[in-house]
């Protein structure tokens, strides 16, 4: 399997090749959002979307992925990675009221409570027609979704922050969502 | 390396031997105090006799070929502006500085205040008329010089932002917090005080006895002199375990030790939790590119110690170095230390430069201590300061001092917060007018 992990020149991408490393025994391959095609990730099984500063409408190069007649690629993003999916399906992302950077905090999913880290300052403020929410905080911020009929997930919050509780169990879990068993 | 010879000194005498020596054959030092009485152990470079000038387009394998060229340790300084160039926001400000430095020397002192012992080291044969001329002296160290103020200073301390601009600086950075653009960000003022005939190794000394910290630096370069106080390790590499330990959270306290209630304050305070938090994950990051899978990790989190009459919480992150990679592909891919710049990082190195009218030289920069591919030890440069000789018995003593903005923050608190880093450079400054 060939896992393509692009930087949205975040400071946490690192952790995040760790975590998907440590999971699944492979090397992602990593490359920076200024070099990333939508070519190139046709050639990965599965492409995982950084998180990074700013709005999803600052990073362009993705909107081919998610063209009606885009082919099927499994996606996973993280954080404004979640953002990138939701925007460019037509859902809406804007400011957090009260940004929220470097908290851990206890949210339901998938049936168990468990400690997540969130660092974010916009949220997806409504989900694009075809995403499921999945998960969100006790205020009602989305935390996870997925697309009801196309390989896409993503988390809001980060599961590769030394705050989150159990991170490797939402890698194993958009990895079961997202890829052919 | 290997002992040539020892002799026995009182840690006073040690210091006087180095001020003899910094002006009679050039020394470079790395000073820390011991327990329980924080009398001084160092390591120095003597008689520095090659040298590595760094440039923006000096590369981490540069570097290793000057420093693992032979079996001695390198001593040196890489400036702020050596990062952002390899970030690729190089800033266009003018610096006083290169953009670092490295150093061999004909003989390198080490002293133990514990046994009172001092040791000339090298790794082979030190060329003798060096290693006699030091031996000599450390066998009879001069009496030290009639005590007399190491520096007077003339004038007001002028800084680059005063405080509505400062404040102004603040809420400029919250709105980009909220825009998304950071999601906390360091912002400093730099200060200039003006001398009037300053020796700055006895001014470093007088620093030290005063604000013991554990990585105080002492290197010359032309007409500077380079002073750290500073109390934050960088990275520390031995037989490749790393170690980096960023301070973020910072609270006022003047009586030592502190009551107890204000470090639970500390470290209960969800403000600064975040501030730290999110430099600990800054840092895993900048240190996983050069460390095997799965090896870092956050050993401690929220340590509190007490420096410079205030109280501060830093973590310990570790990880194993890649057996392919060596101490300066570390350097290389954490540069500048995380903890001073923000985060993300590289977005926020170009809004600190677009804020800050000052160029940072070697603050937040960090002085090395370079003992092999995979050894060694480094710090922040934070507390430090740069001493410029004009040449006709005055100078300018600069130095910075800044505060991690966050979502959280008050502007009036992040200045006071920036002031309490420089005051004790602001009190000296007052008493030696």
């Amino acid at each position: 399997m060939r896992l393509l992990l692009v930087d949205n020149e975040d400071s946490f991408t690192r952790n995040l090749e760790h975590l998907l490393a440590t999971v699944t025994g492979l090397t992602p391959a990593l490359v920076p959002y200024s070099g990333f095609t939508p070519e190139a990730a046709h050639a990965a099984d599965l492409l995982v979307i950084s998180p990074g500063p700013g709005h999803p409408r600052e990073y362009p190069a993705y909107l081919p992925l998610f063209a009606p007649d885009a082919p099927r690629l499994p996606i996973l993003g993280i954080c404004l990675g979640m953002q990138i999916i939701n925007h460019a399906l037509g859902g809406e992302v804007a400011r957090l009221p009260g940004c929220v950077h470097g908290r851990a905090e206890a949210i339901d999913f998938s049936g168990r409570r468990v400690r997540v880290a969130r660092y974010h300052s916009l949220s997806c403020t409504s989900l694009a027609p075809g995403l499921v929410l999945d998960a969100a905080t006790d205020a009602g911020v989305p935390m996870a979704a997925h697309h009801r009929d196309r390989p896409l997930a993503g988390y809001q919050f980060h599961p590769e922050s030394f705050l989150t509780e159990a991170p490797e169990a939402f890698i194993l879990h958009a990895l079961h969502l997202l890829l052919p068993a | 390396m290997r002992s040539i010879c020892s002799f026995p000194l009182e840690p006073e005498a040690a210091l006087d031997l180095l001020a003899v020596l910094e002006q009679d054959v050039g020394v470079d030092a790395f000073l820390a105090p011991a327990p329980p009485d924080n009398e001084p152990g160092f390591l120095a470079g003597a008689g520095p006799d090659r040298e590595l000038s760094v440039t923006l387009d000096t590369g981490p394998e540069e570097l290793a070929a000057f420093a693992f060229a032979d079996e001695r340790p390198t001593l040196g300084w890489l400036a702020y502006e050596w990062g952002l160039s390899r970030l690729g926001a190089a800033t266009a400000k003018p610096c006083a500085l290169p953009p670092g430095l490295l150093r061999k020397y004909g003989l390198y002192l080490s002293y133990s205040p514990g046994e009172r012992r001092l040791d000339l080291l090298h790794p082979g044969e030190p060329e003798p008329e060096l290693r006699d001329r030091v031996a000599r002296l450390a066998a009879n160290v001069p009496p030290p010089a009639p005590p007399r103020a190491p520096a007077r200073f003339a004038g007001a301390v002028p800084q680059s932002l005063e405080r509505a601009d400062f404040e102004r600086g603040v809420e400029q950075v919250l709105e980009r917090i909220r825009a998304g653009d950071t999601y906390q960000l360091n912002l400093s003022i730099e200060f200039t005080a003006h001398t009037l005939g300053c020796d700055p190794f006895a001014l470093w000394r007088l620093l030290f006895r005063r604000y013991p910290a554990a990585h105080y630096a002492f290197f010359r370069h032309g007409a500077h002199a380079l002073l750290s106080t500073s109390p934050e390790r960088f990275l520390r590499v031995k037989g490749g375990e790393v170690l980096s330990q960023p301070i973020k959270g910072t609270l006022k306290s003047a009586r030592s030790p502190a009551p107890q209630a204000l470090v639970e304050t500390l470290r209960n305070s969800p403000k600064e939790d975040a501030e730290l938090s999110m430099i600990v994950d800054l840092v895993r990051n900048d240190i996983s590119g050069s460390c095997s899978y799965g090896s870092v990790r956050v050993p401690a989190h929220k340590s509190v110690f007490q420096v410079d009459d205030l109280l501060q919480m830093h973590s310990d992150v570790t990880g194993l170095l890649r057996p392919d990679r060596h101490v300066f592909d570390l350097l290389a891919e954490a540069f500048p230390p995380g903890s001073v710049t923000g985060c993300p990082k590289k977005r926020s190195v170009r809004i600190i430069d677009s804020l800050e009218p000052h160029s940072r030289g070697i603050y937040c920069g960090a002085f090395l201590m370079i003992m092999g591919p995979r050894d060694m030890d480094s710090c922040v440069a934070i507390r430090t300061a740069r001493h410029e000789d004009s040449g006709d018995g005055g100078g300018r003593l600069v130095f910075c001092a800044g505060s991690g903005i966050v979502a959280e923050s008050d502007a009036s608190n992040e200045y006071h917060e920036t002031l309490a880093k420089a005051a004790k450079f602001l009190r000296l400054i007052e008493e030696l007018q």
